[in-house]
Parts: C-alpha cells; sequence; structure tokens
C-alpha cells in the first residue's frame, strides 16, 4: 500500500473515531446567548456534555441539557429541566394568568434560567426527550472550571 | 491474530460513523404499516428496508408520501416507521375516528404529520405533529423478503391535507 493510500485510510479512521466519541460520548461546545445566564456566560463560556445521557436517559429535573430546538432541529438549544413527564407546570410564571399543562410522556419541559430572554418549552411546548443531545456537567471559561 | 482484532476496532467506528450519517439497514416490526409494509407477516418474514439519512434537511429532503423511521416522541428508546402525510405550513384533518382534541392542525415548522397506512395505528393521531429533529431516516427501499424487492410503495389518506402551504 503506498503512503498516500496509508496516510488516508488512517485519517479516515481516526477521523470516525473522533466523529463517534463527539455524538455518543464526549462533546465540548462553545455556548452564547443571554438565555441561561447567570449559569453561563452570554458569550466564551463552553459547556462539557455528556452524551452518554442522549435521549434523556438517566436526566432528571434540575439538570442543564443540550438539545435541538424542536421548530429548527439545526439549531442547539442549552436549558434546564424544569418539568418531568407527568409533572403539572405552569406555562408561564411571569404573566397574571396561570394556565397549566401536564407534561406528555417521553417529554421534558425546559426554560432557560434567564426566563426574561429565553425562549423554551413556554413558546414551543414540552420538548420530545428524543431531542436531548446531551446532560451539562461542567462550563469552562479559559481554564476555569466549574460543575453544574 | 491480535493484529487482526485491532485492524477490525480500528474500522468500527468508520462502520459505525456510516450507520449513524449515511444509511442503515433496519428490520420492520408490527402492523402499523400494513400493506405498504410487513403486508402478511403470518408468514414471519419481516421487511428490511433501507434507510437513507443524509441531505434530509435540505429543502425537498422529507417531502408528502414519504416513510420515515423515527424515534417515537412518547418514548424516546421506541423507533417506530409511519408516512408523512403532511409537512411544515400544511393544515391537516386528523383521522375521523381518532380522539385527536382538534379538528384541523396546522404543522408547524420542521414538524410533519405522520400516520401508519394501516388504520390501527399509534401515530400522529395521539401525539400530533413531530418534530424533524426526532426523525432518524427515510425509507427507500425494500431488500428483504426478496420477492418484495423494490421501491416502498405508495399509501395512506389521501384525504388528510384540507389547505397545503401557500408558501411552495
Amino acid at each position: 500500500m503506498s503512503a498516500i493510500a496509508r496516510t488516508l485510510s488512517w485519517a479516515i479512521r481516526i477521523g470516525c473515531t473522533v466523529h463517534v466519541i463527539h455524538n455518543n460520548v464526549y462533546e465540548l461546545c462553545e455556548t452564547s446567548g443571554e438565555s441561561m445566564l447567570p449559569t453561563l456566560h452570554y458569550t466564551g463560556d463552553f459547556v462539557h456534555a455528556n452524551k452518554l445521557a442522549r435521549r434523556g436517559r438517566n436526566c432528571e429535573i434540575g439538570d442543564v441539557i443540550i438539545a435541538s430546538k424542536p421548530t429548527d432541529p439545526e439549531q442547539r438549544v442549552c436549558k434546564r429541566i424544569t418539568g418531568m413527564p407527568g409533572d403539572y407546570i405552569i406555562v408561564d410564571p411571569t404573566t397574571a394568568d396561570c394556565a397549566m399543562i401536564k407534561v406528555p410522556d417521553g417529554h421534558v419541559w425546559v426554560t432557560g434560567d434567564n426566563l426574561t430572554h429565553s425562549l423554551d418549552s413556554r413558546s414551543y411546548g414540552p420538548l420530545a426527550m428524543g431531542l436531548i443531545k446531551g446532560k451539562v456537567f461542567g462550563v469552562s471559561n479559559g481554564l476555569n472550571f466549574r460543575a453544574i | 491474530m491480535r493484529g487482526t482484532v485491532l485492524w477490525a476496532l480500528s474500522w468500527a467506528p468508520v462502520a459505525i460513523s456510516v450507520n449513524q450519517t449515511i444509511g442503515q439497514l433496519t428490520w420492520v416490526r408490527g402492523s402499523s404499516m400494513r400493506p405498504s409494509l410487513n403486508p402478511d407477516s403470518s408468514l414471519g418474514a419481516h421487511d428490511l428496508l433501507v434507510l437513507k439519512k443524509y441531505g434530509l434537511r435540505k429543502p425537498g429532503g422529507i417531502v408528502k408520501g414519504d416513510v420515515l423511521v423515527f424515534r417515537s416522541p412518547m418514548d424516546a428508546e421506541r423507533v417506530m416507521v409511519k408516512r408523512v402525510l403532511g409537512t411544515a405550513g400544511d393544515t391537516v384533518r386528523p383521522r375521523p375516528t381518532s380522539t385527536y382534541p382538534k379538528k384541523q392542525v396546522k404543522i408547524p415548522a420542521n414538524h410533519v404529520w405522520l400516520e401508519g397506512d394501516n388504520v390501527h395505528s399509534i401515530d400522529s393521531n395521539t401525539f400530533g405533529p413531530v418534530s424533524t429533529g426526532l426523525v432518524i431516516g427515510k425509507a427507500v427501499q425494500v431488500i428483504y423478503p426478496f420477492s418484495r424487492w423494490g421501491q416502498v410503495s405508495a399509501g395512506g389518506r389521501e384525504d388528510a391535507v384540507v389547505q397545503p402551504t401557500e408558501y411552495k
């Protein structure tokens, strides 16, 4: 086998290994936006995501998760789980009417920590667990690490 | 011997990546897509499908009549196969016999209305429009049993869409 073919073959194998780990085990990704203030800064924070928690495995109330946005799956959102299947939720505690809904099976209720600047379950409804990509266990900003 | 094992292990991630992003084979269980899939499972033969996984997010990647394999919104560990009867912007009428709370549903952006060809099917008539983020792949070909080799046939209710979207 020529040197070029051997290099290419290794490049494919290493690239795919990184891809599989990135998709299924662990991912470090940058977050932006003010919806998770004060937990996450609006710029420059990197979150460590445990991708074994994909599809809501072992996710509990209070966990910060990364998910595909239901109305645009290309976009990722980072929110906190504030309701589990079967829970009764007040849709929007910032308004006067206290409309309640029951979170359906296989769904979670997610909201940003910064309720006034967050597009979350209050607008797109309960999030199907199949859209959850991972659970955030830590945040890095520069060399500072803080657990969540 | 040790070299062979290492060689196989080093290619495993490549196989997994191809399965997760390009295409995959999957068996169909259940009768909810009868007669298009598993027309007669009394013989014990389930259909084996080829799934296409790339290019589904592009415009025209998922259109009416496509058969999709997706994660159930009711249980993320469960995988279902149903047909697209309405895409984003369409107004859909749920199956008349269903208990869906609305008479007409407008499909939100990046959602689809999915129904089994068989009336006895748990589908969008139960859980409503499904986000395309839950889609695993599009069924393009039946490859087993060999007597059924060919594209997935057309089917499904024809009166589902009341008002198609205008901006297409």
